[in-house]
């Protein structure tokens, strides 16, 4: 059956309320780069949809220590801010341009794995994202909290993202995704970290990995690791075993499961390596 | 399903179409207007073919509903093609073998333009960055990338 009905509301207002009225059988779309493939496929036949480009959700500023990020912000436009270089970096790695012209920031958090190679770094970056629905106002969660499982969140069917909350980071990052080609291609793994050195040693750690689990993750096992360690290369040696020890990866076209974890204790290691510099 | 009036200026012109909900540029474009030089390759996002310029900026027609570029500027390979002759970029592509089934070449030429509109003057790896969303099963990329640098060149001079 095709689509009924098509909303494109003016403002989050507006949005919330078509939400309100039509969920759960309203299918929310912002830019639409992985809702448009099923439907064109017939995979997906909703009877409703509401696209988010027109709804106001596209500003990027900075309050204080803290990026804030509307969800509709496209990857180009994030790609724009300089506050956080890793962000930037993980754009670069996304799609092509075209899809990075469309592509939102809200949709990186529903993307099926291997995609979700910009929430892994929101991951690292310790991100918060801000729900909103009409009869119960606004809510703030850790994203490590939103996540709940394969195509699964913490997201209520009266919902919308409406934006994510980055601290700027006190600690030095690296970010690297290993693909089968150089540009637009499914992450084999992701790697995102985020890492507080004081005196050589490691106050801070926030790992996260994409393309592993069934969202992207925060390895914490490694984290423990490093956490009061001195940086050096027999830590992140163990650092990167722990990794692929608890990471879960998954075969597909691109890897299997034995060659994501593989990969995952190589490129955590590199990815630490550029942090220890 | 109530049908809608849209209006959007397309290469120069402001033209107004009846849709369905959901109805794509795309497919506006190609079965509605008969402008078929944007192409319908995978309807997934994954070939390019289908690239047009929304207010300068290079997005793909399949996965854009029409009412979500209600006033705002959308230019084809057609809006850019002379009455008479061809654009620098198609030029260029000719002479340099960069055309063999020309499927991906509308599509190639709108992401070369944008480049090229916003740096007139791309590195080797700008170019390839710029066409990283665009699949070619026929030329090897190799004549796509020296008509990219070719066209650069004619667009300084004239
Ligand atoms: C060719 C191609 C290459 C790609 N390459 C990559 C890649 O390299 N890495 C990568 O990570 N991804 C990649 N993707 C996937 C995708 O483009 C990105 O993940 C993008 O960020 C998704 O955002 P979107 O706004 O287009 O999602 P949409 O399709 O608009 O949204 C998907 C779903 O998310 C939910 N949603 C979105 N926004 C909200 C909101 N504000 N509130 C509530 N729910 C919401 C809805 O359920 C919606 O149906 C690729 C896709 C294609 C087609
Ligand atoms: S037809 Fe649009 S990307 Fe292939
Ligand atoms: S010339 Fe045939 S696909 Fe490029």
């Amino acid at each position: 059956m095709a689509v009924q009905e098509y909303f494109l509301p003016q403002s989050l207002e507006q949005a919330l309320d078509l939400l309100a009225e039509h969920a759960p059988a309203l299918l929310v779309m912002a830019g639409g780069t992985i809702a448009m493939p099923l439907i064109n496929e017939g995979i997906s036949m909703p009877e409703k949809v509401m696209g988010l480009r027109r709804a106001g959700l596209d500003t990027v500023r900075r309050e204080n220590s803290t990026l804030v990020v509307g969800a509709t912000t496209t990857l180009t436009q994030l790609a724009h801010q300089t506050d956080i270089p890793m962000l930037q970096e993980a754009v670069r790695h996304i799609g092509g341009w075209q899809i990075r012209n469309m592509g939102t920031v809200g949709g990186n958090l529903f993307a099926p794995p291997p995609a979700g190679d910009l929430a892994v770094a929101l991951l690292a970056l310790d991100a918060t994202v801000v729900l909103a629905s009409k009869q119960r106002g606004q809510r703030a969660l850790p994203l490590t909290e939103f996540f709940t499982g394969f195509m699964a969140t913490a997201l209520a069917p009266d919902e919308l993202v409406t934006a994510l909350h980055i601290p700027l980071p006190r600690g030095k990052m690296s970010y690297i995704k290993y693909g089968r080609r150089h540009a637009n291609t499914p992450a084999i793994v992701t790697v995102a970290a985020h890492v507080v050195v004081e005196a050589g040693k490691v106050v801070d750690a926030h790992l996260a990995l994409n393309a592993v689990g069934p969202h992207p993750i925060r390895a914490r096992r490694a984290e423990q690791v490093l956490r009061g360690a001195p940086l050096n290369a027999a830590t992140i040696a163990e650092a990167a075993r722990e990794a692929a020890a608890e990471c879960e990866p998954f075969t597909d076209a691109i890897a299997t499961d034995w060659y994501r974890r593989r990969m995952t204790e190589v490129f955590v290691r590199r990815a630490l390596e550029r942090i220890m510099g | 399903m109530a049908s809608r009036i849209v209006t959007f200026n397309l290469n120069g012109r402001d033209v107004e179409v009846m849709v369905k909900p959901l109805t794509t540029l795309q497919t506006v474009l190609r079965e509605h207007l008969r402008l078929t030089a944007t192409k319908s390759g995978c309807r997934q996002g994954g070939c390019g073919s289908c690239t047009v310029l929304v207010n300068g900026e290079p997005v793909l027609s399949c996965l854009l509903p029409v009412e979500d570029v209600a006033g705002q500027t959308v230019v084809t390979l057609e809006g850019i093609t002379p009455v008479e002759g061809l654009h620098p970029i198609q030029q260029a592509f000719f002479d340099n073998y960069a055309i063999q089934c020309g499927y991906c070449s509308p599509g190639m030429i709108m992401v070369i333009k944008a480049l090229l509109d916003r740096n007139p003057n791309p590195t080797r790896q700008e170019v390839m960055d710029a066409i990283a969303g665009n699949v070619c099963r026929c030329t090897g990329y190799e004549s796509i990338l020296r008509a990219a640098e070719d066209a650069a060149r004619r667009l300084q001079t004239v």
